[in-house]
């Protein structure tokens, strides 16, 4: 569960390039909730995410996740209530470790680490198992770099990664934004499968509409910082991406100038 | 050609410098971090073990005394990057400075022998084995240990999260690995064992000199990178054996470069003989990259 109230982040407070990056967002999301989030550039998507993951501190307000308070931690500190994968797929993993030590790596997320033997062959047999799952050859590959696979690989395993571990959310920031179409559909795929297979407590930022409105059981648009459209169920089954152009000007009053809102 | 005697001396001096080698290894190549506190570190541990030594405490809690002295300098270096977000580079170098002036209140001079003190080789002498042997075995098989040690450690779980920090801070924090801790820790493990490396130096050698440091950084690198030239990038364990073949092939080629009266050089042209051979050993790669391609 993930419950934000009253969230403000400010970039720059005091200096000329202040910007209010967030103004009071309130947002619960159910356990096993799969929730999209659309906006154009500058809505506040990321730092939305950002705040989840510990990345950016709240200047006001409270997060919490699960149980537990997070406002004030640190993304290591609360990595085990938080998996992420990330839009660029090289961020998401070490390049120069092998596939089995960044999912070795990611079976310890939030958890201390000892001077056990990182691969042993019972963790070694699960990874490959997890992998084999993905239907790519990977398992084959175990030993490889990570930084020899494709975008797209690499997403998948990252996807594997985050769920190694348990987790009370599972964050994706536009992840299959950089992988050609073809591999994006694999990805979104997997995707969910993976969140309903395990439950998965989800928000998905994109930069599609499309996406947003397939996938996941709720849809929130974010503009200049604030929630301005919060879509689930029967009114959000009926809702096309046309609808939601005109949904978003009408409650803006303002003509939608972001292409890239459109595209998808 | 070289003599018996400088040959096995080279392959002495090259095994000490497999220490200051693996430990480099471990700032620079897992953990990212340019760590020129190395030449503050070497002659710290070779200055705490002298000491030490010669007001009769035992060498080997005396060369665990300088791994300790070597972890803390590695602690200031790590805590002015991490807490003051000091430059790493810059911090390192502030942090050797300082050790210039701390091994000279260590020793209180700038040099200190040793040569009728008990060392950790004294009761290894007098087996029956000639002494130019004997310093390179027994300094052999602590880098043996070292580099089992080092690389059992990089293989758990503690040292994957460190092989991490270096390769990707970002996506670490996002794993929960304090990184900080890990720069920490990191920066702590490679200064003991270059204090070590220092210890046991003073030890072979029978002296400890505040001077000893000056350039420790570019011959820990050169060792890296002709083991990484030997070897190439395959696994940790074949990268720390590389460290120490890159070392003992170091001092090899200094000692035939300094031998060979063809080339007319002298003890004094070491460090630019040093200055050439990295360079060589780092352009190699390059043109073999370029020769593929």
């Amino acid at each position: 569960m993930i419950d934000l109230s009253n969230i403000h982040v400010t970039f720059g407070k005091g200096t000329p390039l202040q910007k209010d990056a967030l103004k009071g967002v309130n947002l619960t999301i159910e356990e096993g909730s799969f929730v999209t989030v659309i906006g154009s550039n500058g809505a506040g998507k990321s730092t939305l995410l950002g705040v989840l993951a510990g990345d950016v501190l709240a200047n006001e307000g409270k997060v919490m996740i699960g149980k537990t308070d997070v406002t004030r931690k640190s993304t290591s500190a609360r990595a085990g209530l938080v998996a992420r994968v990330f839009q660029d797929p090289l961020a998401g993993s070490c390049g120069s470790l092998s596939i089995e030590e960044n999912l070795a790596l990611a079976a310890r997320r939030g958890e201390r680490r000892g001077l056990r033997s990182a691969l042993g062959p019972r963790r070694r047999e699960l990874f490959r198992e997890r992998v084999a799952e993905l239907n790519l050859g990977l398992e084959n590959r175990m030993k490889d770099r990570m930084d020899l696979l494709s975008g797209g690989q690499r997403q998948a395993v990252s996807l594997v990664m985050a769920t190694l571990a348990g987790s009370e959310v599972l964050l994706l920031d536009e992840h299959t934004a950089a992988l050609d179409p073809g591999m994006a559909e694999f990805i979104m795929k997997l995707t969910q499968r993976v969140v309903s297979e395990r439950k998965l407590t989800t928000l998905m930022v994109t930069h599609s509409m499309r996406q947003a409105l397939d996938f996941g059981h709720r849809t929130i648009m974010l503009h200049g910082g604030e929630i301005i459209l919060d879509v689930s169920g029967d009114s959000r089954k009926d809702l096309q991406v046309e609808d939601l152009i005109a949904m978003f000007r009408k409650m803006r009053g303002e003509t939608l100038d972001d292409d890239a809102l459109l595209i998808g | 050609m070289l003599s018996q005697i400088a040959f096995w001396g080279a392959v002495e001096l090259g095994l000490v410098f497999a220490f200051v080698a693996i430990g480099v290894f471990l700032a620079f190549r897992v953990l990212d971090f340019p760590d020129l506190t190395v030449d503050g570190s070497f002659p710290l541990g070779a200055a705490v073990a002298a000491v030490l030594i010669t007001v009769g405490i035992n060498p080997w809690i005396a060369a665990f005394a300088a791994m300790l002295a070597g972890a803390a300098a590695g602690t200031v270096t790590a805590f002015l990057n991490v807490r003051f977000r000091i430059l790493n580079l810059l911090a390192s170098i502030l942090t050797m400075i300082a050790l210039f002036s701390v091994n000279l209140r260590v020793m209180g001079k700038p040099n200190v022998a040793l040569i009728n003190a008990d060392t950790m080789l004294s009761p290894f002498f007098g087996l029956g084995m000639r002494e130019v042997y004997v310093r390179p075995l027994f300094v052999g098989v602590l880098v043996v240990i070292a580099v089992i040690a080092v690389w059992r450690f990089l293989e758990s779980d503690a040292g994957l999260a460190m092989r991490a920090t270096g390769a990707n801070p970002h996506m670490s924090r996002a794993q929960g690995i304090d990184t900080s801790w890990q720069v920490y820790l990191g920066l702590a493990l490679s200064n003991a064992l270059v204090a070590l490396g220092g210890a046991l130096f003073a030890q072979t050698n029978g002296f400890a000199d505040v001077t000893s440091g000056v350039g420790t950084i570019v011959v820990g690198l050169a060792a890296v990178i002709i083991g990484e030239t030997l070897f190439g990038a395959r696994g940790i364990l074949l990268a720390l054996i590389g460290c120490v073949v890159g070392s003992i092939l170091y001092r090899i080629a200094i000692q035939l470069a300094l031998s060979t009266d063809a080339l007319g050089l002298k003890a004094s042209d070491l460090n630019l003989v040093t200055a050439v051979l990295v360079a060589v050993a780092l352009v190699l790669p390059r043109l073999r990259r370029g020769a593929s391609s």
